[in-house]
């Protein structure tokens, strides 16, 4: 059974992914690393939030995200998406296909969908739904986040620590999600670094 | 002051979605009366404020300026969809639903009444409603390309890309020189392995827009994705390529297509174009 980390960075971006574009459906990968059997979700890289079903630009993005991933010892090891209907909680099939696109080239890979309803100002807990893959069929883990206490035998998913939550959710208030900029806004600016968005890096550094 | 007023004018003409950036430039403008200096156009911002409000969650704000908007036309149809859509926000759809019915009923051909209803319905979740309403108010106005765009998204949420290449293809009919509804068009047919066809509409995009870099990548995706398909043996059933152009061709527009990418790249930093670059060699 190996232990999913959730990491300030990692939680933060998608989230603010989601901040940035409420009326639409977003979706990104997550970097993870692993050691021993413990996988770290250490980043987010945020890919579209227009036309979320379609496959040329999302095949082109997963393929330079392993290429960036690969220069920084990494792997891209998750997917994310938020639906622009909040009550939908659900991976979609399109999702569904693209999540497989992302198992294909890391085994362990997760998909996450976002549950906007637990990133209100006063929600205590995690917003991430995790959706593993079991027998080719994706298999949600309700409550994942929530079960056990931190290295607990039920808990599969952990937050790294109690600030994650807590600079998201500082992040949002302040706006930060004017600072991220995903493949979709790249393509239409080179200029924009989807890969590693630095700039907000460093406000959640020091959130 | 008068700048606030350009950039809120430039926000409508765009018809993009800001509504933070409209609160904050209007705000002081509000606190101020300064909103009376556009003149004529007070309206059209009191309007925009409105929306970008109740986007925002500041229904007391929205509820103000709605006050102002009715006291200046209090028998306006135009105002009494606001009045529907606060209603929306603050979650009391039949109330609205009552209010758009009421609109209909004055004017069968209202097209605003209609649209919103079309709206309550999917953001409701009710997606097989809201397309069936969709296709009648197609069926009347047929050459409203929006809702062309609104059915094609909606199909797509149910992974219907027939439908919804039949709904962008009545789009590119009625607007043939926006390169935007060719990318739609042309990442559809990808999407259902119509690589000839998406081959031919990302170079329509490449023709109707300069630098388009979102065109290239399609370009140099689908032609090698074409080569790959014709190098293999057994073809998959899926994959459309019989109007795809000679392998010469295609390796001509593959090579052209990594050209423009690079040149693209080089206002791109370090990471970008170094990863760019290792996937056009891929």
């Amino acid at each position: 059974m190996s232990e999913h980390t959730v990491s300030s960075q990692a939680y933060a971006k998608a989230v603010l992914h989601c901040a940035k574009y409420p009326w639409a459906t977003v979706q990104g990968l997550f970097l993870t690393e692993t050691k021993d059997n413990k996988i770290r979700y250490i980043d987010a890289i945020p890919l579209s939030h227009t036309w979320t079903q379609l496959t040329p630009m999302f095949d082109i993005a997963l393929q330079q995200a392993q290429i960036y991933a690969a220069s920084k010892n990494l792997s891209v090891g998750g997917y994310y998406v938020a639906y622009e209907d909040p009550n939908n909680i659900q991976l979609s099939a399109s999702s569904a296909l693209l999540a497989k696109a992302v198992l294909a080239i890391n085994s362990n890979a997760v998909a996450f969908v976002i549950d906007a309803k637990h990133l209100a100002p006063e929600s205590v807990r995690s917003g991430l739904i995790p959706f593993v893959s079991v027998d080719a069929q994706w298999k949600e883990q309700a409550g994942a986040f929530d079960s056990g206490k931190k290295g607990g035998k039920g808990s599969e998913f952990v937050l790294e620590n109690n600030r994650v939550l807590v600079t998201a959710k500082k992040l949002i208030a302040e706006r930060a999600e004017a600072a991220i900029h995903d493949f979709d806004e790249h393509l239409d600016d080179v200029s924009l670094d989807w890969l590693q968005n630095p700039l907000l890096n460093e406000q959640i550094r020091t959130a | 002051m008068s700048s606030s007023l350009e950039l809120l004018a430039e926000i409508r003409q765009s018809s993009e979605r800001r509504p933070f950036a409209v609160l904050k430039l209007a705000e002081p403008l509000l606190n101020t009366r300064g909103v009376s200096r556009a003149g004529d156009d007070a309206w059209l911002v009191y309007e925009q404020v409105f929306v970008s409000a109740i986007d925002e969650g500041q229904i007391e704000l929205a509820k103000a300026v709605l006050v102002i908007l009715r006291t200046r036309f209090p028998s306006s149809q135009r105002v009494k969809r606001l009045y529907g859509m606060i209603n929306e926000a603050v979650g009391h759809p039949d109330e609205a639903k009552t209010i758009y019915k009421e609109m209909l009923e004055a004017d069968e051909t209202n097209i605003l009444a209609s649209k919103r209803l079309i709206a309550l319905l999917k953001s409701y979740g009710h997606i097989g409603e809201t397309v069936k309403q969709l296709v009648a108010y197609l069926d009347i106005h047929n050459n409203d390309f929006e809702a062309w765009l609104e059915l094609s998204n909606l199909y797509l949420t149910q992974n219907l890309y027939p439908q919804a290449a039949f709904c962008m293809e009545e789009v590119i009919m009625q607007q043939p020189a926006n390169h935007y509804f060719h990318l739609c068009y042309a990442e559809i047919s990808y999407s259902m392995g119509n690589f000839d066809l998406a081959l031919k509409e990302y170079l329509r995009v490449v023709e109707l827009s300069t630098d388009n870099v979102r065109g290239f990548y399609g370009i140099k995706l689908v032609a090698d994705r074409i080569r790959d398909i014709r190098a293999k043996p057994k073809r998959d059933q899926n994959a459309r390529i019989d109007d795809a152009p000679q392998p010469a061709t295609l390796d001509r527009l593959s090579q052209l297509a990594t050209e423009r990418l690079v040149a693209a790249y080089n206002g791109a930093n370090d990471t970008c174009k170094k990863t760019a670059e290792e996937w056009l060699k891929a």
